[in-house]
């Protein structure tokens, strides 16, 4: 006989079930917050998808832009202004100058340490991040772009190849426009994913695969401190999980989707407030002008007059959208107020069409399927029975939908007829207008029209820098674009945001969010 | 038994065989060029082709096929075409928030649904028995989306007792299970209609047998009898069923994963279709099917180990 003792730990069946039963409704007990949480600020926030690339180079982009502007360096920021889209230097600068049109002097603010042992933000290193651009999948943006020169530790001059008004609006204050620090990406091999090489910006970066990033304070920034000391960003794929997450209370700021927004414009939830980001798409009826149908401009005025286009805001975007009167978005300069061609006339398009001598049309209506387009493809479909017009909606998915007028992917574009688009665009006019000139037919300009003035006045607005000759110019460009009779502008649907009435958001116009900026009240 | 064990994994091998050409097939299907399709309209002809390069599509399909079946071999599942990461450990890491989640709701589906089942079979016809069935075929019809989006409503909207998204704070447990109750709910009701049912059946048989009587003539207690005696024999198919259902809801979990915006495999795979990120989607379905496989192998091995005449018949 030995002196051990044993320990049996037995397991009865009422124990196995009591103990199942206390940790059921452990879980089923509302979480109890310490007061150590209850002092952090906290901001709960929806991402939609995990963020894959930060480098700018190779971003998606979205909400990887927005982790981008809390770690990294930009020159310049959006600011909007009585409606209008403009810029202004960030903390980053102490000067932001456009000296000319072809030149940018910019002078980085002093005291700027990236993190690890990668020392200050240096000139080199926005020579080296705008430069390595070019090579990138975003050089598009830097197509205006020539080089950087170096005048100082901390000066320089952004030089451009070409005049181009936009740059600091549409590159520096995007993604694009983020500062790397040269030191680390030398050291990472000069790519990178979901880590950044080294941070200069109020929060540090962290990702939990299909939960969330996390952003606390960079222990190193000696900037203004944000409002919030910890922000979560939430992967939510879908806007409606979304929405009801904020309804419960678990998020703070959420995107949300024309039909929440027409039903929170009947009844807002209690402390909620809803802040339209910006409104940078634009829908559009277009047409084919070299099909056969529809070579005849009477038609196409006629198809013009027919569409009822506040019926499609009402029936199918319940009322919410802003009406589009061009391609120029809400908030850019040369938006238009008013079309000049055409107006929801009935009359006029039966007398149009009468005049034209064409009988029994039939059409093919090609749209993206989902809810809002094919429920604005039916009263469409309804507008043009009315003088008429035979039309037959066909629903594509996003693979053959994209391909549709492009002559590169077959000979499909010779069947376009009408066809329902919408374009995302950048907070400046030319971006919109770039898609229309005569290189774009069968490439993205479906409606396959050439006009020499449009040609030309394109190349002025990008590098004309006064603003009021800017604005005639593109509104000098939608006339022309509406003359063809191939355009019936319809909406610009808004990227709205609901949020906790005591948060003050800050959005791009193009919607990311800038989380360092958001104010608590 | 190593023979049938044998048996069944080559029988394995021909279904992820099959699994890997429908899944290989899918790319290939979809109208409009899978790179387009998958970077998007506007990508730039380098991102196209730098995509067509790292999926092989500039190779003929049937050396694309080897080259896949060749690397899913070695385990190598490829990498996701947006973030470079490894597929293999995108969908190792979902799985075991989906693996969590089938696990919760089948053992308070069990917990549940076996003793309503006993209980209703030890009363047949009386009252408990009725309500029990109306309960079981009740949760039965529902579908377990409709229960995650009335729980979601009930619990998180309206109450607001229990978290309505994510798989909560890593490190955390209690905080894990606090976002596993309503996920888990959602999922396992079903499957108390599925299991009382079951086992009512099953017990219903059971309690007939000679044995039983035998027991009850020798005065043994009833509960013993009932627990002891005809519910370890009655079980048995409850276990393989319990094996599939689990397998099923590797994928089934889905709704419920997308629902309360947990991470899953489900999920994974519902995004990726969404994001058209083909090489995700094949590496998780992949994934899925291959414990699909071995759980159902384990399940039936399980049984076979409870039960010596189906021992004796491998």
């Amino acid at each position: 006989m030995t002196g051990w003792k044993t320990t049996r730990f037995t397991t009865t069946r009422r124990g196995f079930l009591a103990a199942g039963g206390a940790v059921g409704a452990a879980a089923m007990l509302p979480k109890w917050v310490g007061p150590a949480q209850a002092a952090e600020r906290v901001l709960n926030l929806r991402l939609d998808a995990d963020n894959a690339i930060l480098d700018p180079g190779y971003m998606v982009g979205g909400s990887e832009i927005e982790a981008q502007k809390q770690c990294l360096p930009f020159l310049a920021q959006y600011v909007v202004e009585d409606g209008a889209v403009g810029w202004e230097p960030t903390y980053f600068v102490s000067k932001l100058e456009q000296r000319d049109p072809t030149h940018i002097d910019f002078e980085l603010a002093e005291g700027l340490m990236w993190s690890g042992d990668f020392g200050p933000v240096l000139a080199s290193d926005v020579k080296y991040s705008y430069e390595r651009m070019k090579t990138t999948d975003w050089s598009g943006y830097f197509d205006a772009f020539e080089r950087v020169d170096v005048t100082g530790e901390r000066s320089g001059t952004i030089v451009l190849n070409k005049p181009f008004a936009p740059f600091i609006v549409i590159t520096l204050c995007h993604g694009p426009g983020a500062v790397l620090s040269e030191k680390a990406m030398m050291a990472v091999g000069e790519k990178f994913t979901t880590e950044f090489p080294a941070i200069c910006g109020p929060y540090v970066y962290e990702q939990i695969p299909g939960q969330r990033a996390v952003f606390t304070p960079n222990p190193d920034w000696t900037g203004p401190k944000p409002d919030f000391d910890r922000v979560n960003c939430n992967v939510i794929t879908e806007m409606k999980g979304a929405e009801l997450a904020f309804e419960a209370g678990e998020l703070h700021c959420t995107e949300i989707g024309t039909d929440t927004l027409a039903r929170y414009a009947d009844e807002m939830p209690a402390g909620a407030k809803v802040t339209a980001a910006g409104e940078l798409q634009y829908l559009w009826l277009g047409m084919n002008t070299q099909h056969p149908k529809l070579q005849n401009k009477l038609v196409r005025r006629a198809i013009q007059h027919a569409v009822d286009v506040e019926a499609i805001n009402q029936g199918a975007y319940s009322g919410v959208v802003t009406r589009s009167y061009g391609n120029v978005c809400p908030g850019l300069i040369g938006q238009r107020t008013t079309t000049r061609y055409y107006t929801h006339d009935v009359a006029k398009a039966r007398e149009l069409l009468e005049e034209s001598g064409v009988r029994g049309l039939e059409l093919t209506l090609k749209v993206l399927n989902n809810q809002e387009r094919m429920l604005g493809a039916q009263i469409i479909q309804a507008n043009l029975a009315a003088i008429g017009i035979t039309v037959k909606i066909l629903p594509q998915d996003a693979g053959p939908f994209w391909e549709m007028g492009q002559e590169s992917k077959g000979e499909q574009w010779k069947d376009l007829e009408l066809f329902t688009m919408r374009f995302a665009t950048t907070p400046d006019p030319y971006e919109a207008m770039q898609w229309f000139v005569s290189s774009q037919v069968g490439v993205w300009n479906w409606e396959r029209w050439t006009d020499p003035e449009f040609d030309r006045l394109y190349e002025e607005g990008l590098g004309e820098t006064d603003p009021a000759k800017r604005a005639e110019i593109y509104l000098r460009m939608q006339d022309i674009m509406e003359e063809t009779g191939a355009y019936v502008w319809i909406n610009h649907e808004p990227e709205v945001y609901v949020h906790a009435d005591d948060v003050e958001i800050s959005a791009a116009p193009s919607a990311e969010l800038d989380y360092r900026r958001f104010r608590q009240l | 038994m190593l023979s049938y064990i044998l048996k069944r994994l080559g029988l394995s091998l021909a279904v992820v065989v099959a699994v890997v050409l429908v899944l290989f097939s899918l790319l290939h299907l979809i109208p409009g060029d899978p790179a387009t399709v998958a970077l998007g309209p506007r990508a730039t002809p380098e991102a196209v082709q730098r995509y067509a390069e790292k999926m092989h599509l500039d190779k003929p399909v049937v050396m694309q096929f080897l080259i896949y079946v060749k690397n899913a071999a070695l385990g190598d599942l490829g990498v996701d075409v947006f973030s470079n990461r490894s597929v293999a450990q995108i969908a190792i890491d979902r799985m075991g928030f989906t693996v969590a989640l089938v696990s919760v709701s089948l053992a308070w589906a069990v917990l549940l649904g076996v003793p309503l089942g006993c209980l209703a079979a030890v009363r047949p016809n009386s009252w408990i028995d009725r309500l029990a069935a109306v309960l079981s075929v009740g949760t039965i019809a529902i579908p377990s989306f409709v229960v995650s989006i009335w729980a979601l409503l009930l619990f998180s909207l309206e109450l607001r007792w229990l978290p309505a998204m994510g798989a909560g704070e890593p490190g955390d447990p209690l905080d894990q299970l606090h976002h596993l109750a309503l996920p888990a709910l959602a999922v396992g009701l079903g499957w108390v209609g599925y299991l009382a049912r079951m086992v009512r059946a099953s017990m219903l048989e059971v309690m007939g047998e000679p044995y039983i009587r035998a027991a009850h003539a020798f005065g043994l207690p009833p509960r013993r009898v009932v627990y002891g005696y005809a519910l370890r024999v009655a079980i048995l198919p409850t276990v393989t069923l319990i094996g599939m259902g689990f397998s099923g809801l590797l994928s089934g979990a889905v709704f419920a994963e997308i629902i309360f915006a947990r991470p899953g495999i489900g999920k994974l795979i519902f995004d990726s279709v969404m994001n058209r990120n083909f090489p995700v989607v094949q590496g998780a379905v992949l994934l899925t099917t291959a414990l699909y496989i071995v759980i159902t192998l384990i399940s039936d091995l399980v049984v076979a180990w409870l039960d010596p005449r189906v021992r004796e018949t491998l």
